[in-house]
């Protein structure tokens, strides 16, 4: 299966919801995703089009468009296509459907996104922070308008 | 995990501080009686950020930063680092560099095994093995060493091309040192093969199948324990892995000692490896002419863009992703390691077997703490 044919396959399951899709290489294709419906596009890419290994999740964060992108990078273990998924969310509050129930690895990805971003994932099996304390939820370190770098690095502590 | 216990369970926990990692992280398990009935990984006590750190600090800065993620792999860090850098800049690396690349990468492929698999038996309380092993990581060390100036952190790569080159009697140098180390590994595998003890802790414990480990995101050496041959090497070649000949380890039990066999294989396929490049490696300058990319290259602005870019770690599939918005530093870069994923499927595997076992299972994923906290 080639990067045209999923593409093509892509936008004719979902012709709503897919969107600015590119073809960067034969191997890397890129596409937007509306936020409503990034699980039922999950479970086709799994299903349908062998997309079976999430690489990773995580969240970008752009100030200027008060936006959050949460891109989700989807390799497959059949065929050498890696898809690059934005789904765009906003910066006030960022909510989106959880994929753990169709990439089981999906788990840490969001629970570290929701703690670095603040992005809320619905109907997740467990929201807490995976590497930061609980007293620095809510300060969404990996924004960009975070103030605490470098001031509470351990030096500035001692 | 749900923390409610009934009067005949009890949690136990393990760690942060525990023998069996390189690394703190807490196992929380839920026993009745020997029997893991539940468990959880709790993370974060080595939490560095390194993710903010590199937006704070400029694309050569980045290259030292990315060694510190994972000591044990810390040439394949860079690897995706300057990799995604030279994707973005569209910067051509020359012929030479690549293979000096692929050596480093394979040599620093066969120390982290050989710590990996030493470790690992004296989780079992094989501890003479990681004597073995350790002394014989010192001779691959030492190579790594001749060429980079550093033993653990190299920050050896650069976008372009690499620091240094080979130093004169390299080749000579390998040439012993693999001569010992291929009697080294036939000897632990015969050890492993052989021992009674060994064997009744790794045969049969802990097994994935294909369709759990592909289903659970797990890659390296665990998943091709399993039998699913996925190498990015060979599914998405880079450097010069095309030109050169080698196989992908596989194995099908997906217990324990398949795991460890798989990592024995893979040292004898990178010693195969780099003995092609020192044969094939051609002559020529280490960096692009007429560029300013070179041993020291100046701060510059890298074109805007977005690129996913990954490489085979010892450990499994490694990617960088990396926005760049055309200033000197990059706007975001996301660390994929493959820990990531390993790490996280131990409460499934774990679940109903006894604690003896709790090391055995875990220490045989090779799995570095450093890695997935960042």
């Amino acid at each position: 299966m080639d990067a045209n044919s999923i593409i093509t396959s892509l936008k004719g399951k979902f012709p709503d919801d897919i969107c600015d899709d590119i073809m960067e290489s034969d191997i890397r294709i890129g596409a937007k995703v509306k936020p409503e419906n990034v699980v039922e596009v999950c479970r086709y890419l799994k299903e349908d089009l062998s997309f079976g290994h999430l690489c990773c999740e995580f969240g970008v964060d752009y100030p200027d468009r008060n936006e959050i992108e949460v891109i989700y990078v989807i390799g497959s273990y059949e065929h050498p296509v890696v898809l690059t998924m934005k789904a765009i969310l906003p910066r006030d509050n960022p909510e989106i459907e959880s994929v753990v129930p169709v990439y089981w690895n999906a788990n840490w990805y969001e629970r570290e996104t929701y703690e670095l971003f603040g992005v809320k994932y619905l109907n997740h099996p467990d929201l807490k922070p995976l590497v930061l304390p609980k007293e620095m939820l809510g300060e969404w370190p990996l924004r960009k308008d975070y103030k605490g770098f470098p001031n509470k690095t351990a030096r500035n502590l001692v | 995990m749900d923390e409610t216990v009934e009067p005949s369970e009890m949690i136990v926990h393990l760690g942060p501080q525990h023998p069996m990692m390189p690394g703190p992280f807490r196992l929380n398990a839920k026993l009745r009686g020997e029997t893991i009935v539940d468990s959880e990984v709790e993370m974060g006590w080595i939490h560095k950020g390194i993710e903010k750190i590199l937006e704070n600090k400029t694309y050569l800065q980045g290259i030292t930063i990315v060694d510190r993620i994972c000591y044990l792999a810390a040439m394949t860090n860079e690897e995706a680092y300057v990799g995604c850098v030279e994707k973005l800049a569209g910067i051509e690396v020359p012929e030479r560099s690549q293979y000096i690349r692929v050596i480093m990468e394979e040599l620093s492929r066969i120390q982290s095994h050989l710590l990996g698999m030493g470790e690992y038996a004296s989780f079992l309380g094989f501890v003479s093995m990681f004597m073995y092993t350790i002394r014989d990581r010192e001779d691959v060390m030492s190579l790594i060493d001749s060429v980079t100036g550093a033993r653990v952190t190299h920050s050896f790569l650069r976008y372009g091309g690499v620091k240094d080159d080979l130093p004169d009697g390299f080749k000579d140098d390998v040439k012993y040192v693999f001569g010992n180390l291929r009697k080294a590994v036939d000897q632990y595998e015969e050890l492993y093969r052989t021992d009674d003890i060994y064997r009744a802790r790794t045969v049969g414990i802990g097994v994935l199948t294909a369709d759990v480990a592909k289903d659970l995101g797990v890659s390296g050496p665990p998943l091709r324990a399993t039998g699913v041959a996925f190498d990015i090497r060979k599914d998405e070649p880079y450097l010069v892995y095309d030109d050169l000949d080698f196989k992908v380890c596989t194995q099908t039990d997906g217990d324990v000692y398949a795991r460890i066999q798989v990592r024995l294989d893979e040292m004898r396929e990178s010693m195969h490896i780099i003995e092609q490049c020192l044969d094939q490696i051609p002559s020529g300058p280490l960096f692009p002419e007429d560029t300013p990319y070179g041993k020291r290259s100046p701060v510059m602005r890298i074109p805007a863009g977005e690129v996913f870019h990954r490489v085979e770690d010892p450990r499994g599939e490694m990617g960088f992703y990396m926005v760049s918005d055309g200033s000197d530093k990059p706007y975001r870069v996301k660390i994929r390691g493959p820990v990531y994923p390993t790490l996280q499927t131990l409460p499934p595997l774990l679940k109903g077997v006894t604690v003896a076992d709790i090391v055995s299972i875990a220490g045989s994923m090779d799995t570095c703490t450093s890695e997935v906290d960042r």
